[in-house]
């Protein structure tokens, strides 16, 4: 009995599978590695491998790939996802090579990790971009955000605005992550070797989670009383301690400084509750990653000569009602 | 025979000793540590984990565990926004939140009960599904602009946060439950052992159903808890949640092996747990260094627990030993 019960209900998952797989659009069939979407057979086949759709900025960038490639009519796009697991991500890598791609964008977990699997991608002579970030392989090309600028033109602006003998804490993302290291030598470079009256009260990982660096700022709240700035490796958690002073008068001046110019970072700088962030724009990583792969398979570009960054804009109260914007277009903020 | 009568008591309320101890190093070492505001804060942080250590505390009494709950904690967070946004309505909400978590306990109670597959194996499935469900109705983004839905995480009842009250709440229910049911009873016979449950006419399959049940309705409230506080639907929020419950259950003296376990016990090693985050917050001790500190009591706890079982083990079997002894001796006269 249990086994009939239990083959009915196989069953039904398999059918719903398959219907839910049929009914999707062309932009979520890719999810799942699956055909080509739409009517674009004849056209070059890429991969993506995206480092996890867990992490929301990861999600977003492969979302923005997808729209991207629908712009093409000779290209098609399918996405995987690493899972954030090294094993994962290196085994996805191995089946677009025996899958015969056309090219190959792969989104690291770890640099390291990828590297010699990335290199089997180059030996099997297929054309390789890494995105977000860069791996340092020879025969690859690459396009990736700058993590040192996009702390930098925050620091640039608070070396004047952050007030003398200052107080500030500040958020790490995970210990050894290639971004929140680079973003924090930033910090130290061009702005607490500048600052040197400022003094850093607290410091510590809150793994880019908001709800970390909520526990964080409430237990510093409480240790040092007032706290003149927070600076953050990226907005979650920049956004998280705003949320534990947002309504406490004697906070009102705190400044706030962030990476990533994430739509709820926008909604703060609207709101006057948080400083400046600097932009790491999907779409603008998805659009070049595009178009960087279309020059090498429709043009016969050197996929070696694609070395770019995408530019890091500052977003302040004086331009976050056109980022606003932005995220009001593609959905993430409601009017 | 005072003196074993002492060692019982200590041996009995050890994790309340453990707890006071505690409280008062933190108090000595920090002199913000006693200020009305921390304590509130770290009653508030910890509110989330101390609910969800309630339905791990239930199930892991009856010899059962959850590994989906964070998962399910961020998919009933997510549609019970998700709603709340729709429709306007904090109660619907607050309701959804509660129907996805029962809903998805359920499927773990049917797996487990049903199809005989291990709790372990059963509710990482789930786990892994219900993380995928959050990501794929959110697109892996941040659900934002709560507006009103924040008052579950973020409001107060007089000076009392909203999350403290759910916990104070949550605590007398899950007390009563198990200190004056008949239900509360039979989970430590389950877990105590199950043929014997059985036999002694306990409907085991039943009492598994109603812990997970009441675990999805814990993971509703939390998910509800743990969104409205950060402001924010966070379909990658929680991750590692059901090792923060399970934590608390253990530290507080809830054995794995089943049928030993306490609501003020698990209450209490919420508040080790959190004094100690506190503390070493508060005096900047370095983030890896917590991890390491962490994990040392987490293991002490264990190993405190185990050696305290084995102790009372002993102590049946030399009074069996004796009781032996004295039959002979009546018998030999």
């Amino acid at each position: 009995m249990k086994k009939k019960v239990l083959s009915a209900l196989l069953c039904v998952a398999m059918i719903a599978t398959m219907l839910v797989g049929c009914s999707s659009g062309g932009g979520s069939s890719e999810d799942k590695g699956g055909d080509d979407s739409g009517d674009k057979k004849d056209g070059y086949k890429v991969a993506y491998i995206a480092r996890a759709q867990e992490d929301s900025f990861a999600a977003w960038l492969a979302d923005e790939m997808k729209a991207a490639f629908e712009e093409y009519d000779d290209m098609t796009l399918e996405v995987f996802d690493g899972e954030a697991n090294d094993e994962k991500e290196n085994s996805m890598i191995e089946n677009c090579i025996a899958s015969g791609f056309d090219a190959i964008i792969i989104q690291a977990n770890n640099g390291e990790a990828q590297l010699p699997y990335i290199q089997q991608v180059v030996d099997a002579g297929i054309p390789c971009i890494t995105t977000n970030p860069r791996v340092e392989c020879e025969g690859t090309g690459s396009i990736d955000a700058d993590p040192y600028e996009q702390a930098k033109v925050n620091c640039d602006i608070a070396v004047d605005q952050i007030p003398q003998n200052a107080k500030v804490v500040v958020l790490l993302g995970p210990a050894g992550n290639f971004h929140s290291t680079e973003r924090r030598n930033a910090w130290e470079k061009e702005f607490f070797e500048k600052r040197t009256d400022v003094q850093i009260v607290a410091e510590d990982i809150a793994n880019w989670n908001k709800d970390e660096a909520m526990a964080l700022m409430e237990d510093w709240v409480q240790a040092n009383g007032k706290i003149d700035a927070v600076v953050s490796m990226n907005d979650n958690m920049a956004a998280g301690a705003i949320e534990v002073v947002k309504d406490n008068p004697d906070f009102k001046d705190m400044l706030a400084y962030g990476v990533d110019g994430t739509a709820e970072a926008c909604l703060l700088i609207k709101d006057g509750l948080m400083t400046s962030t600097g932009l790491q724009s999907a779409i603008d990583l998805a659009k070049m990653n595009t178009e960087a792969v279309h020059a090498v398979l429709a043009d016969g570009k050197d996929v070696t000569e694609i070395n770019d960054n995408v530019p890091a804009p500052l977003i302040t109260a004086d331009n976050v009602d056109e980022y606003i914007q932005m995220y009001k277009d593609n959905g993430q903020i409601k009017e | 025979m005072k003196k074993s009568h002492t060692r019982d008591i200590i041996q009995k309320y050890s994790i309340y000793l453990v707890l006071l101890a505690m409280f008062i190093l933190c108090a000595v070492v920090n002199e913000n540590f006693l200020s009305v505001r921390n304590l509130t804060n770290v009653a508030r942080q910890l509110s989330v984990g101390t609910i969800i250590a309630y339905g791990e505390m239930l199930l892991v009494i009856a010899g059962l565990i959850d590994l989906s709950v964070g998962s399910v904690l961020a998919l009933a967070g997510v549609l019970s926004i998700a709603t709340y946004q729709g429709t306007g309505s904090l109660a619907l909400g607050f309701l959804v939140a509660i129907v996805v978590g029962v809903l998805c306990n359920l499927i773990n109670a049917v797996l487990v009960t049903h199809f005989d597959v291990p709790a372990f194996i059963a509710t990482l499935a789930v786990q892994m599904s219900a993380r995928g469900a959050a990501l794929f109705y959110t697109k892996g983004q941040n659900l934002l602009q709560l507006k009103d839905y924040t008052i579950f995480g973020q409001g107060s009842v007089g000076p009392v946060p909203m999350p403290i009250i759910f916990m104070v709440v949550l605590t007398i229910i899950t007390w009563y439950i198990m200190n004056h049911t008949r239900y509360g009873r039979s989970l430590y016979a389950i877990g105590g052992n199950e043929g014997a449950a059985i036999a002694s006419g306990i409907n085991v399959k039943r009492n598994k159903y109603i812990t997970y049940v009441i675990n999805g309705v814990f993971a509703g409230i939390a998910g509800v808890l743990f969104m409205s506080r950060v402001n924010a639907g966070l379909p990658n929020g929680a991750v590692g949640y059901e090792m923060e419950g399970l934590t608390a259950t253990i530290v507080g003296g809830t054995s794995f092996s089943g049928g030993v376990g306490t609501t003020m016990g698990t209450l209490a090693g919420g508040f080790i747990i959190g004094f100690l985050n506190n503390i070493m917050n508060l005096t900047g001790v370095d983030s890896y260094v917590q991890q390491i500190v962490k994990g040392g009591i987490i293991a002490l706890a264990v190993v405190v627990d185990i050696r305290s079982k084995n102790k009372k083990t002993q102590k049946v079997i030399l009074a069996a030993d004796d009781n032996e002894k004295e039959k002979e001796k009546e018998a030999a006269k």
